[in-house]
């Protein structure tokens, strides 16, 4: 009796002891399982089913698509439009929220919750606004067209409307963090003779840089993926305004099955990359914290 | 460079932080800022240090209104209870810094620069850590290092926010002899924060009482002690009751 009783005890000692706040083993099981499976389902499969797709007639279909010189079009005019979305939005983003985080002022709150406005407007909303305030129907219609822009149907609309989508990115990764960091080391600065630009520069910037890198890379995803609000207003004139997102569409509709999940492999790939430095990025900015709190 | 404030008042959101305060910091002198907490101390340094503004009132370094004049402009040395150290900088960078972002102009070649620096670093016993940052050294020498840093710019007046508040008891009581002596030392006109009124009382020339955002009394610790203004004075500093 009293050596079951020891066998017992020394199989529990030999498994991994119970933390007091953990769930039992089934439950943490389950939960694990149905997470996994719901990844699985609908990121996994569907990113292996692209890739397969896309080589299905062979490695050489799968380059030839990039030789395609409407193709390549949509893919210079994602990478120009990004070009000008990412980085007007990297400046808009940290001036907002540097005022917002750094000053006090009447409407304050709703401003920082207007910031978020793309991200609960449906994209194409996105774009139908700018058809009515650019479009030859719209507000400014008649205008544009006496002075030649055309805004509509061209490039400089679909880069407005990238813009608009990708607008709250950088200033959401930035806000928190700023707020949570505090002044403390820009009033130093401050103190010893460091002037607005300089603080900013030489104190805030370092301290902000993975947040903002990261708000950088989830803007430039989203302004290279963006289909809804592009797609309002671009007017899918082949060669000439269709971006990735929408010349994939496009090839769809053709039948053209291997080249458009050939291109939409690209993209894939683009967010795989996205993903990783993510991770990246929050793994250095974790670590980044961890020294600071010695 | 003496410092002089005048009639200061200062509310947060309608509440009377700093009311009426006027003091007079003589050249060469340190001078301790002592209440309970809330009692408005801070708040009336970082006006001097122009980290605030006031509502009302002037104050004067040496003579020269700096009311209207912002924090780079005034060359106050600011030393902050939790020392705000630029994390990202070594201990020579965050030294330098002050000089580094002078103008063109006025900024010393690098090799001045330098010197500096070690001269500073020698001042407080921290030769040997040069090349560290922050988050690698103890509280003491995090101060010691914000202190450096204060004095790289040649501040005309230096002002310490409860500069041993975070540390613990031993430590505080080194530093606070060794403020003393560099008090000594260097003769700048200081002026410091604290609510531990054992502190102030050790190494203040003069001692000013706060409570409620008003000045209960100003005088060395030894008036302070044996003749104290009011009620709350006797009451603050654990007086008898004397008649």
């Amino acid at each position: 009796m009293a050596g079951a009783i020891q066998d017992l005890t020394s199989i529990r000692s030999r498994t991994r002891p119970r933390r007091a706040t953990e769930e039992s083993a089934l439950v943490r099981w389950t939960l694990i399982s149905i997470s996994f499976l719901f990844f699985a389902a609908f990121l996994l499969l569907p990113l292996v089913a692209v890739f397969a797709e896309a080589f299905r007639r062979g490695a050489a279909l799968y380059f030839k698509t990039f030789t395609d010189p409407v193709t390549l079009d949509a893919i210079k005019l994602t990478l120009f439009t990004s070009a000008i979305a990412v980085p007007c939005n990297t400046v808009f983003g940290v001036a907002a929220a540097w005022a917002i985080t750094r000053f006090q002022f009447r409407g304050r709150e709703f401003f920082s919750t207007l910031i978020d406005l793309p991200l609960w407007v449906s994209p194409v909303i996105g774009g139908l606004i700018y058809v009515l305030l650019f479009g030859s129907q719209g507000l400014l219609g008649p205008w544009l067209i006496a002075h030649h822009w055309k805004i509509i149907y061209s490039t400089p609309g679909i880069v407005i409307a990238t813009v608009f989508v990708t607008f709250p990115f950088v200033a959401r990764g930035l806000i928190p963090l700023m707020q949570a960091q505090g002044i403390a080391e820009e009033e130093a600065a401050l103190t010893l003779g460091a002037k607005g630009w300089q603080v900013f520069w030489r104190v805030t910037l370092p301290k902000i840089k993975w947040g903002l890198l990261y708000g950088i890379i989830l803007c430039n995803a989203r302004a290279m993926g963006e289909f809804g609000a592009v797609s309002v207003v671009s007017g899918h004139i082949r060669g000439l305004t269709n971006t990735v997102p929408l010349q994939i569409e496009i090839l769809y509709n053709e039948y053209s099955f291997a080249a458009a999940f050939a291109l939409a492999s690209l993209l894939s790939l683009l967010a795989l990359a996205t993903l990783g430095l993510k991770t990246y990025i929050e793994w250095r900015a974790r670590q980044q914290l961890e020294q600071s709190q010695h | 460079m003496s410092i002089r404030i005048e009639d200061l008042s200062k509310k947060f959101e309608g509440q009377a932080a700093v009311q009426n305060a006027t003091i007079e910091v003589g050249t060469g002198k340190l001078v301790a800022l002592l209440g309970p907490s809330g009692s408005g101390k801070t708040t009336l340094l970082r006006l001097i240090a122009g980290l605030e503004f006031p509502d009302a009132g002037r104050v004067f370094f040496h003579g020269e209104e700096v009311t209207q004049k912002s924090a780079y402009e005034r060359r106050a040395g600011f030393v902050f209870q939790h020392y705000a150290l630029f994390q990202h900088l070594s201990v020579f960078d965050n030294i330098a810094f002050g000089l580094e972002v002078r103008p063109r102009a006025t900024r010393p070649p690098k090799a001045e620069i330098r010197e500096r620096v070690h001269c500073l670093l020698k001042l407080v016993q921290l030769e040997a850590f040069a090349k560290r940052f922050p988050a690698q050294l103890s509280g003491g020498q995090r101060q010691r290092v914000a202190l450096a840093r204060a004095l790289a710019i040649e501040p005309r007046v230096l002002l310490l926010d409860e500069p041993f508040g975070a540390l613990d008891a031993k430590v505080r009581k080194e530093l606070r002899a060794w403020l003393r002596r560099f008090h000594d030392e260097t003769h700048i006109t200081s002026l410091f924060v604290t609510h531990d009124q054992e502190e102030a009382f050790e190494v203040a020339d003069e001692v000013v009482i706060l409570n409620h955002g008003f000045i209960q009394q100003t005088g060395t610790p030894g008036v302070v002690q044996s003749a104290p203004a009011n009620a709350f004075v006797q009451d603050f500093l654990g007086l008898d009751f004397q008649i």
